[in-house]
């Protein structure tokens, strides 16, 4: 039983990072219908961004972190602006598209930092918490809390802003969010830009746990977008609990199956999204033959 | 056609003579590029042709090359047994990769069918039986008659054979009942469903198709390098697929091959300046997508479209009135046995009610009207007799079969045939495909006859041509025949609609709104037409909101309002009814409350 407890907690860190980045999958398909697999690519290279802040520029971690969001938001408006004639094309054009541009930046990537990569120390070095025989490093405690904070800021933006509730209002009807005076494509700008800020976030949180290289985005980019998916695309509550699952699940096929982890947790996601394709919160894209 | 067959002539003797001017380098490379348009050919297949997402056809020739290389290393096989093996074990992989293809599309599909290829590399990378990361060596040379394939050269013109089978198989599926089926799916799956395409077995089978290509492709390259590695079937590698296949133009098997052998080579070509390269090939991909969307292969086409604007062969051609030489039937006797009957059906979207406890008959040879105001659930009604909804409660009852849980498609074969309000026309099929899809009642177990005996399939399609321009003829269509149905007005696009419906020979014909967008004139030739084809003993129920259409042409009208039936009769009977009057005109009992001036007062 404590086995069982250890292995959620440990999922639930890892987890949280592909809550953030399901984030931005479904943030920015609700609002522009547009599916960004060159996400997986701002993910990196917002994580470049925060580590050369705090290792190269030496600020605190916090601060790097907050300059990180910043400027790979402001990325975010233009790559908004290069992939906004794929919105709501076809999907073959938008996954091809998409997936073009993520090996453009990272490309830039291993221009700009190269291609070796760099290991991030943890930001938090007190020991690991007890807890009822559990052991909990702090670090993961920062990584939950953080992602917390920045899904309760996004709700209450969505929920009691004036531009939220424009964005929430496009995401529904874009038309008819145009008739009313919406200025659509200025919402569709800072969903991305947001997007991409939620990617640097989980960028920076996910270097001290993984290896910050240019190849880091493929792995958390496919796990964030099954979370999406397994949440429910294009749903916000979807997003942070597919993602959690996602960890936790990935954690379980680890402790069980050590190298055929990917494996086993492909082979349950598959079978989790055959029982129920729309997701937990649902969309109704499946078609019924 | 000699012009053809000379291009033909043309390219089998370039691809004679290419290894001659070939340094041994150079013939690798060849032979690789022939293996990746095996493989591009094999997903254009399936997402160009069928609409198939499909991200784990690299990991169906994973499989493939990894079984060669296991039963010939391991297992002590010979070369060819273990290929037809491999090629066995491919299929039934790309099958098992296909299932979840029945419960979702587009993004799900692509994520799920991307995750079951990272599973793969991910088994190979740490199972024994495949040597793990390091793979496996030890692939004998295939034996050939005498002919040492371990010579590059002659290995080239093997992979030049099993390419042309391959291409011309594919063109000819492409091309016939099941390619067509295919692309009317990919079109629009509803409508495909509507004319009796047996969307489940069809989507199996793209992924089927896929993953022979894969599967010979994993041969050939098994015996080409005789060792196989986890990263030869990595996600770049995918990735590098599909832009192969976008790039080429995935809508044509040509564009597919282009692609593959043009990437091929540019990689190559590129080999030294790694990221500069991903960087220029990053920077097409995306370029490519946005301003050509069809690929290399929809380049001449669209260079034809921009020479010949303004001076289309379409603008001098005419809609010729509809062929009513059948003999006229008038309405049908009172006692005519009954066709379709709704019993009591009830159906609910989460927490709303769209139909509640519907019922009604419909006799044999009848045309009934289905009249209400907006959003009263005619087209929901629709919907749940053509199966692309399960009614939430009650029975459709078909020629006394109950039918209420079968699928459109199979509703289509048991003889309902529709249209939809808004049309739903197969927009990249020409006029004459979309009827000759719902004129094709030849089943996907069928396919058969495409691997054993493709001339019979071959006469089969020429006899459905043939009965297709019958059908043009008597809709007067047959000079639209090979327009793309969105080139042409929308009256035309409607009667288009009609002929295909008709192509599938139903007992019942559902038109939805035929009559909206319609001016008055085609609105007469509307209801000569669907007298004709009521007089062609085809029973005909139609929603329109055109009353004096409705009046003069059904014998029986149903009214529904608010998910409810609240008038039923003949013409006369239900215009008379006063809550038809109410749900058109407004609540008449709040009238009582107007105090409406007695003539008394006024007289006093």
């Amino acid at each position: 039983m404590q086995l069982f407890f250890q292995t959620i907690v440990g999922g639930l860190s890892l987890g949280a990072i592909y809550a953030l980045v399901a984030l931005g999958f479904s943030l920015v398909y609700r609002t522009m219908g547009l599916v960004n697999f060159a996400h997986a690519g701002v993910v990196m290279i917002g994580a470049h961004v925060a580590t050369a802040f705090s290792l190269v520029a030496k600020l605190p971690f916090a601060l790097a972190m907050v300059v990180a969001i910043a400027i790979t938001g402001g990325v975010g408006l233009v790559i908004e602006r290069v992939l906004r004639p794929l919105e709501n094309k076809d999907f073959d054009l938008m996954l091809i598209g998409t997936i073009g541009f993520g090996t453009v930046l990272e490309a830039l990537a291993i221009l700009i930092w190269g291609a070796t990569g760099t290991a991030v120390a943890s930001p938090v070095r007190t020991a690991p918490l007890e807890v009822l025989g559990i052991r909990i490093r702090t670090y993961d405690l920062v990584v939950l809390a953080v992602a917390a904070a920045a899904t309760v800021l996004l709700v209450l933006f969505l929920q009691k802003t004036k531009r939220g509730a424009a964005m929430q209002a496009v995401a529904m009807d874009h038309e008819a969010a145009t008739a009313v005076g919406i200025h659509v494509g200025r919402s569709n700008a800072i969903a991305f830009a947001i997007g991409a800020g939620l990617a640097a976030l989980a960028g920076g949180l996910v270097g001290p746990l993984l290896y910050v290289s240019p190849a880091m985005g493929g792995t958390l980019g496919i796990k964030g977008f099954a979370g999406a998916i397994m949440g429910g695309f294009g749903s916000i509550p979807g997003a942070i609990l597919g993602g959690l699952a996602i960890g936790v699940l990935d954690a379980f096929a680890a402790g069980h199956f050590q190298g055929y982890s990917e494996l086993v947790t492909f082979l349950v996601f598959t079978l989790i999204i055959m029982v129920r394709p729309t997701g937990v919160f649902g969309e109704r894209t499946v078609s019924r033959a | 056609m000699r012009y053809r067959l000379g291009a033909v002539a043309v390219a089998a003797v370039a691809a004679w003579l290419l290894p001659y001017g070939l340094g041994s380098y150079a013939i690798h490379i060849v032979d690789i590029a022939i293996i990746f348009a095996l493989l591009a050919m094999g997903l254009g297949l399936a997402m160009g042709i069928a609409g198939q997402i499909n991200l784990a056809q690299v990991a169906f020739f994973g499989v493939s090359a990894y079984a060669v290389a296991i039963l010939t290393a391991k297992s002590g096989f010979g070369f060819w047994p273990a290929a037809v093996i491999a090629i066995l074990i491919t299929v039934a992989v790309g099958l098992l990769v296909g299932v979840p293809a029945l419960r979702m599309q587009s993004h799900y599909l692509g994520i799920v069918t991307l995750g079951l290829a990272l599973a793969f590399t991910n088994w190979v990378t740490n199972a024994e039986l495949s040597g793990g990361a390091e793979g496996l060596s030890g692939i004998p040379v295939p034996p050939m008659f005498g002919i040492d394939l371990f010579s590059e050269y002659l290995y080239y013109y093997l992979e030049i054979v099993v390419f042309a089978v391959a291409l011309v198989f594919g063109l000819f599926v492409v091309r016939t009942p099941i390619g067509r089926r295919m692309r009317a799916m990919r079109d629009d799956p509803l409508a495909a469903g509507a004319v009796g395409v047996e969307i489940p077995q069809l989507r199996m089978l793209a992924f089927a198709i896929a993953s022979v290509y894969g599967g010979l492709a994993g041969v050939l390259y098994a015996g080409l390098i005789r060792y196989v590695a986890p990263e030869t079937f990595s996600l770049a590698n995918m990735f590098l697929l599909l832009a192969m296949v976008i790039i080429g133009g995935r809508q044509s098997l040509y564009g597919c091959v282009v692609g593959a052998v043009g990437l091929t080579l540019v990689r190559e070509a590129l080999v030294e300046f790694a990221t500069f390269a991903q960087l220029a090939f990053g920077a097409i991909v995306v370029l490519m997508v946005v301003f050509a969307p069809t690929g290399l292969a929809g380049i001449p086409a669209r260079i034809r479209q921009v020479a010949t604007r303004g001076r289309s062969t379409l603008a001098r051609a005419q809609l010729q009135p509809f062929d009513s030489t059948s003999h006229m039937v008038s309405s049908p006797a009172a006692d005519a046995p009954v066709l379709l009957e709704i019993q009591d059906v009830t159906m609910r979207f989460r927490g709303l009610t769209a139909l509640s406890g519907v019922s009604l008959t419909v006799r044999e040879g009848e045309i009934h009207g289905i009249v209400g105001p907006n959003g009263s659930g005619k087209t929901t009604l629709f919907n749940v007799i053509s199966g692309i909804y399960r009614a939430t409660a009650g029975r459709v009852v078909l020629d006394s079969t109950v039918v209420s849980r079968k699928r459109p498609y199979e509703l289509s074969l048991l003889g309902v045939a529709r249209t939809f309000q808004n049309l739903r026309l197969f927009s990249t099929l020409t006029v004459r495909e979309n009827v000759l899809v719902s004129l094709d009642r030849t089943r996907t177990r069928w396919a058969w006859r495409y691997a054993l005996w493709p001339i019979g399939v071959w006469r089969a399609d020429v006899g459905l041509r043939a009965r297709a321009d019958a059908i043009l003829a008597q809709f007067g269509l047959a000079e639209f025949a090979d327009a793309i149905p969105s080139a042409l007005p929308y009256g035309i696009q409607r009667r288009v609609e009609i002929a295909r419906a008709m192509g599938g020979l139903p007992k019942v014909l559902l038109l939805d709104e035929p009559a909206a967008g319609l001016n008055a004139g085609e609105v007469d030739q509307l209801a000569q037409i669907v007298r004709a084809i009521r007089g062609g003993g085809v029973t005909v129920v139609i929603i329109e909101h055109n009353m004096g259409l409705v009046m003069s042409l059904c014998e029986q009208i149903t009214v529904l309002a608010n998910g409810a039936i609240i008038a039923a009769g003949t013409p006369a009977q239900v215009v008379a009814d006063p809550a038809v009057i109410e749900a058109y005109l407004g609540d008449a009992s709040i009238m009582d409350d107007i105090p409406i001036p007695s003539p008394t007062e006024v007289a006093g």
